[in-house]
């Protein structure tokens, strides 16, 4: 039962408001006041006003931009609409649930939430993205996404997605239906260098309490030319360690994420 | 704490709880149109609002959170009773149907045109995606979304004609306004939850957390002693009756098993006590309270473990027959513990072996027919339950007045309920008014008694208005689903594909009760089998409890199972038999002036006749279909090779009501300035049987559709009818309201003849509303002013019934391309195309906007839908995330509905029924498109990825 609602203008005076036990950080709500946190949480702090909200380019004088910086506070919808935004990451967000739903939900709700079927981990992990973010009483830092996925703390501020030429990218999720929660998800980035794989990042969620890089099957394909489908779904299904659920057995999840991965990649690959 | 904010552009300052949502702040203030479908999931967008220019869901938004914003609502589009360009493109387009999803498709639909004023068809379907509508198959939400930005354009844009049937005819084939559709796209009051009192009480359920257990203590001292609690009810102080909840004719064919409060659950969320209190939070916690032992027994959860020998018992009581013995072996004697069964009349049936109802008949020399076979095929297709999720719950308000029981209901049947709910808490008829309110989605799961029962009984015993409403995990596990079945078909035939034989053999499982045991199961034969002409065919059916979710009515009943088994087996007998399938369904299928022997053994509840079909449209349907599809060409390449694409087509069937055993009526009033007033018993459930009544009138009574208005569904003022169900609208309900308008021209000429001084038989009716004769002429509005004076000839009323022993069946036949993917197992409808028969249509695009929401229901069962229990019994998928309902998303590509009219003899106008026969094709449709696609058989629905790679062989 939520007793107390705040709206604090500040970053601090929202981390001073979260230091209350059992206090909840509400972002677009999407997550938080549909299933986990109804009815439960005192305390509400709706941080809004205290995260960025910008979608912007920084650090290059071609126009270009270097990096990409996502403000916790943009919308999945302002992600989508913005010019700023590349194809795969935009790829990401369209996938999320629906419009109403992306017109509410923020990039720092989606990693705050640090779902496995996540529509915008992947992706911004296989780009790199480093994560800015502050805890109460100490100076906001500035790590890698995986990191902060791995233990996050604070409140995220900013997503610095590093941009480079050349570079492959692509976001894929398989779902029963267009609006359900993904099944898997997959994204990959890499360059071709004389026709091989180069710098290959995989992000697969799915698989495991949260989306998360895997070293493991990147290293699988790094440095060699793209194998086909086939071959790749043959090779990385044994690498995903799935639990069977309502929507599906362990030998389905395996099969459709390593199809999905053996897509991303291609679609990539596909990509100039 | 104080929101200051700006709704609909005025200033608002709300006293608001920190933690309320702003949409139930809203609902508070009166704004209604905010709906809820998901319980704050976010997965229906029901709750909609357009917040600072977005389109987001109110549930998922603290009312706090409005602060110095702008929130616009349907209200904004709807000041001073005017439409915007958005409702009525959608009225125009006939969008509205049940109506409870309209305010929310009514900002998206203007959400999208401020942005995009020329919208594509893919930012419609963005525009549309948070939006659940179960009703309208989404199709004809293009054609509004059109309309509308052409009248951005240019506001004098008139929609092009649709197809028109019966040029004699100025309303009826013509497409007329929904008579509520503008009511409902203002988002005005018209559902149950709109009509609450500011005191009415809030009653919750405890609920069976077991599959199958006895309750064997239960201590309410504690929670009845709680704040705003008002009263508890259990098994130890409710009814001593039981009864069924079906909503059926007299004499109910569902056996009464169950008590208001069983002394044994005997499915998860079975009742366990019922807490009435001021607040509804306060009735939850009062719930907690409740202390309750249970003795947990194994449940029963399919039908092999319901028939094993050994099974566990779902019904240990007392079982007895108020006409007619029971069946030779079965047991009767009770255990002393357990709530009784009382059977009507025998079903085959023996409770005691977990056997709720059995039948089993047939025609002609089956063994001697398969043994004249070339080939014989037998293959077993299996249904899975699918769930009706109206997106309206069941909901009801309950209350006292001067001494009689008023319930506002969201039900398809206001008689049985009254009926029902009478019997159950013990008292006469008189004593309770049902009032049928809009209906927000009903689809067979309001054609039960699911909630009715309880609320009216707490509302008698304590004289407190009860408000008792669903919430979408209750819909889920209490509400009622499709039976799950099994059905075994073997069929025989020559060479050629002439079928010597067929054998149909139905297993149901019907959950912890019984309501519609036997009609369901049975109806899977009843309105399959007679499609083939065959003169050696034989069925069964067998239905057993188990403790898994109660089944129920599921529009199509148990056709769309039924269909799904017989069609799927005869495209395998083409497959053998090396012959196009729809070659096959053609060598087979009934036609004009078919004999149809069959029906003879299928008689609904009392004995069967053989009939000679009149005029049948199957075949002008499957020579449509053949042309779109080009049927005789290859079929279209795929240009992936992950995808491979397959073609299905199938021929379905459906009845028009029950023939011999239902009724209704209505009765037409001419009021003092000439406009009518008709009162129809039919539940217009979002249907638009409301327009079909008034267009009859407005069509007999040469007025037009705006020179009357419609009552139903109100057992104090409108005459009996038998709700709607089995296909029964049109053809009953608006045949009664044909006689009811006939009844009152023959009054109306016969007066006129009085004051006219011509013979009657010179007397006839012109628009509009004009008595004209040889010689004079007079209009309706004086000869009802003059019937109403003193010295007049009384109230002019007109009353109808209708009954009939005819049998009208509408056919079609759908065809369907999909494509197949074979590394991941997932299937896309690239096309689908639904040729229908449905006698004349009495508005051709409601027609058809309830074919597109059948077929796409049941492309949701066919490929998504499925509700799943663990190995105790516990459903799993409770709610719209989980549980995946199609959304704009799943539609076909191409998507195409076309009437092809048949006129009926006895039908309103030459009508038949139209909606539920459009759920038989989809399963066996797509499942022979699968196979086509990819040479393997899906005879499980739904056809999940997973199940169409094991049917592969890739899993």
């Amino acid at each position: 039962m939520v007793k107390e609602y705040f709206r604090p203008e500040s970053l601090d005076e929202a981390l001073e408001l979260l230091a209350a036990p059992g206090a909840l950080a509400l972002a677009g709500g999407t997550w938080s006041l549909a299933f986990e946190a109804r009815d439960k949480p005192e305390r509400v702090v709706d941080i809004g006003r205290a995260v960025p909200r910008t979608i912007e380019t920084r650090g290059a004088s071609d126009g270009r931009g270097a990096e990409l910086c996502l403000g916790a506070g943009a919308t999945f919808q302002e992600i989508v609409d913005s010019k700023s935004t590349p194809p795969a990451i935009r790829a990401a967000a369209t996938s999320m649930a629906n419009r109403n739903t992306r017109n509410r939900a923020t990039v720092g709700g989606n990693l705050g939430a640090n779902k496995s079927c996540s529509s915008l981990a992947p992706i911004l992990l296989a780009l790199g993205a480093s994560v800015e973010y502050k805890e109460r009483s100490k100076a906001s830092v500035t790590i890698a996404l995986a990191d902060w996925l791995a233990a996050p703390g604070g409140l995220v501020l900013t997503v610095i997605v590093p941009r480079a030429d050349g570079l492959r990218a692509s976001s894929l999720r398989a779902s029963r239906t267009a609006c359900d929660i993904a099944t898997s998800t997959a994204a990959c980035a890499f360059r071709l260098e004389g026709g091989k794989v180069a710098g290959l990042r995989i992000a697969i969620g799915g698989f495991g309490p949260r989306a998360s890089l895997r070293p493991d099957v990147a290293a699988l394909f790094e440095g060699k030319p793209l194998p086909t489908k086939a071959d790749i779904e043959k090779t990385v299904a044994p690498l995903l360690q799935a639990r069977a659920d309502q929507r599906g057995s362990v030998e389905y999840k395996r099969l459709r994420g390593a199809a999905l991965v053996a897509d991303a990649l291609h679609a990539a690959e596909e990509q100039i | 704490m104080k929101v200051d904010f700006k709704l609909n552009e005025r200033s608002v300052s709300w006293d608001c709880a920190p933690g309320e949502t702003l949409r139930a702040a809203l609902r508070r203030k009166g704004i209604v149109s905010v709906r809820d479908g998901c319980d704050g999931e976010g997965s229906c967008g029901l709750c909609a609002v357009i917040l600072d220019g977005r389109l987001v869901n109110s549930c998922q938004i603290l009312a706090p959170q409005a602060e110095g914003s702008s929130v616009l609502t349907v209200d904004f589009f709807s000041r001073d009773r005017k439409l915007s360009i958005v409702q009525r493109a959608l009225i125009d387009a006939s969008c509205v149907q049940c109506g409870y999803c309209t305010p929310a498709v009514v900002l998206a639909l203007h959400d999208l045109l401020a942005r995009s004023p020329k919208p594509s068809d893919e930012e419609l379907r963005d525009a549309l995606s948070g939006t659940l509508c179960r009703c309208t198959g989404y199709e004809q939400f293009y054609d509004a979304a059109r309309i509308a930005s052409e009248r951005l354009a240019d506001p004098e844009y008139v929609v092009p004609l649709g197809p028109e049937f019966r040029p004699d005819l100025r309303h009826v084939g013509k497409d007329r306004e929904k008579v509520d559709a503008s009511a409902l796209a203002r988002g005005e009051k018209a559902f149950v939850e709109d009509r609450v009192d500011s005191d009415a009480c809030h009653l919750k359920l405890l609920m069976s957390p077991y599959a199958h257990a006895w309750i064997k203590s239960i201590d309410v001292s504690k929670a009845l002693d709680m704040p705003g609690v008002v009263d508890i009810v259990t098994h130890e102080n409710c009814p001593d009756r039981v009864y069924t909840t079906a909503g059926q004719g007299f004499p109910e064919p569902s056996p009464h098993d169950q008590r208001m409060f069983p002394r044994k659950v005997r499915h998860v969320g079975d009742r366990v006590a019922a807490v009435l209190a001021e607040t509804p939070e306060e009735a939850e916690a009062a719930i907690k309270a409740i202390v309750v032992e249970y003795e947990v027994l194994k449940p029963v959860l399919s039908i092999a473990e319901a028939k094993a020998p050994g099974a566990p018992i779902v019904h240990h009581g007392a079982v007895s027959y108020v006409v007619g013995d029971p069946p030779a072996g079965s047991s009767t004697e009770g255990d002393g513990r357990d709530d009784p069964i009382i059977y009507q009349f025998p079903l085959h049936a023996d409770p005691h072996r977990n056997l709720a109802a059995s039948v089993a008949d047939g025609i002609g020399d089956v063994d001697k027919g398969f043994a004249e076979a070339d080939v014989v095929i037998e293959r077993t297709y299996v249904g899975k339950r699918v769930q009706c999720t109206p997106l309206e719950p069941h909901v009801v308000y309950a209350k006292v007045d001067a001494d009689r029981l008023v319930i506002h209901a969201s039900t398809q049947v206001p008689w049985h309920l009254r009926r029902i709910v009478a019997a159950a808490v013990g008292l006469p008829e008189h004593k309770i008014r049902v009032i049928k309110e809009r209906v927000g989605g009903g689809f067979g799961a309001k054609q039960d008694i699911v909630l009715e029962d309880v609320a009216g009984y707490m509302a008698w015993k304590t004289r407190r208005p009860v408000l008792f409403r669903y919430d979408r995990a209750m819909e889920f596990m209490t509400s009622r689903t499709r039976h799950g079945m099994e059905i075994t078909v073997k069929l025989g035939a020559r060479r050629d594909g002439t079928l010597t034989a067929m054998d149909m053999k139905v297993e149901a499982d019907t959950g912890p009760y019984g309501q519609h045991c036997l009609t369901v199961p049975m109806n899977a034969v009843s309105k399959s089998l007679p499609l083939l002409l065959c003169d050696n065919a034989r069925f069964s059916v067998k239905t057993y409890y188990t403790n898994l979710s109660p089944a129920g009515a599921y529009q199509g009943y148990g056709a769309p199972k039924g269909s799904f088994a017989l069609q799927g087996t005869l495209a395998e007998l083409a497959f053998e038999l090396g012959m196009d399938q729809l070659d096959l369904i053609e060598k087979n299928m009934v036609r004009s002036g078919s004999r149809l022997e069959i029906l003879k053994s299928l008689g609904e509840g009392r004995p069967g006749a053989a009939v000679t079909l009149g005029t049948c449209g199957l075949d002008e349907m499957v020579a449509r279909g053949r042309k779109a599809f080009a049927w005789g060409e290859p079929k279209p390449e795929s240009d992936d090779p992950d995808w491979k694409i397959g073609r299905g087509a199938v021929i379905i069937q459906q009845g028009s009501g029950l023939p011999g055993l239902d009724a209704a009526n209505a009765e037409l009033r001419l009021l003092p300035d000439g406009s009518l007033l008709m009162l129809s018993g039919g539940a217009d459930l979002g249907t638009g049987l409301d327009t079909v009544t008034a267009k009859a009138a407005a069509e007999i009574m040469k007025l037009d559709m705006t020179d009357v208005t419609v009552v139903s569904g109100d057992t104090d003022t409108t005459p009996f009818d038998k709700g709607a169900y089995a296909s029964s609208g049109t053809y009953f309900s608006g045949n009664a309201a044909v006689r009811a308008a006939e009844d009152l021209r023959e009054k109306c000429i016969k007066v006129a003849s009085g004051i006219l001084g011509e013979p009657e038989s010179d007397l006839y009716l012109v628009p509009r509303g004009i008595v004209r004769g040889k010689r004079g002429e007079i209009s309706l509005a004086k000869l009802a002013h003059m019937a109403t004076q003193g010295e007049g000839h009384g109230d002019l009323v007109g009353f109808g019934n209708f009954k009939t022993e005819h049998a009208a069946f509408p056919y079609g036949a759908h065809f369907t391309e999909a494509a197949v993917n074979v590394r991941t197992g997932e299937v896309r409808l690239r096309r689908f195309h639904a040729y229908q028969d449905c006698g004349t249509p009495i508005n051709p695009a409601l027609a058809m906007g309830q074919i597109y929401g059948g077929v796409m229901k049941a492309i949701g069962h066919s490929l998504y839908e499925e509700l799943l229990f663990d190995d105790q019994g516990r459903p799993l998928n409770l709610g719209f995330t989980d549980y995946k309902i199609p959304s704009i998303y799943e539609v076909p590509d191409d998507f195409h509905v076309e009437l092809v009219p048949v006129e009926d003899e006895v039908g309103p106008f030459g009508g038949k029924s139209v909606s539920e026969i459009s759920l038989n094709s989809a399963a066996p449709a797509i499942s022979i498109a699968i196979h086509d696609a990819v040479g393997a058989w899906c005879r499980v629905w739904p056809f999940t990825p997973e199940r169409v790679l094991r049917a592969m062989g890739k899993l």
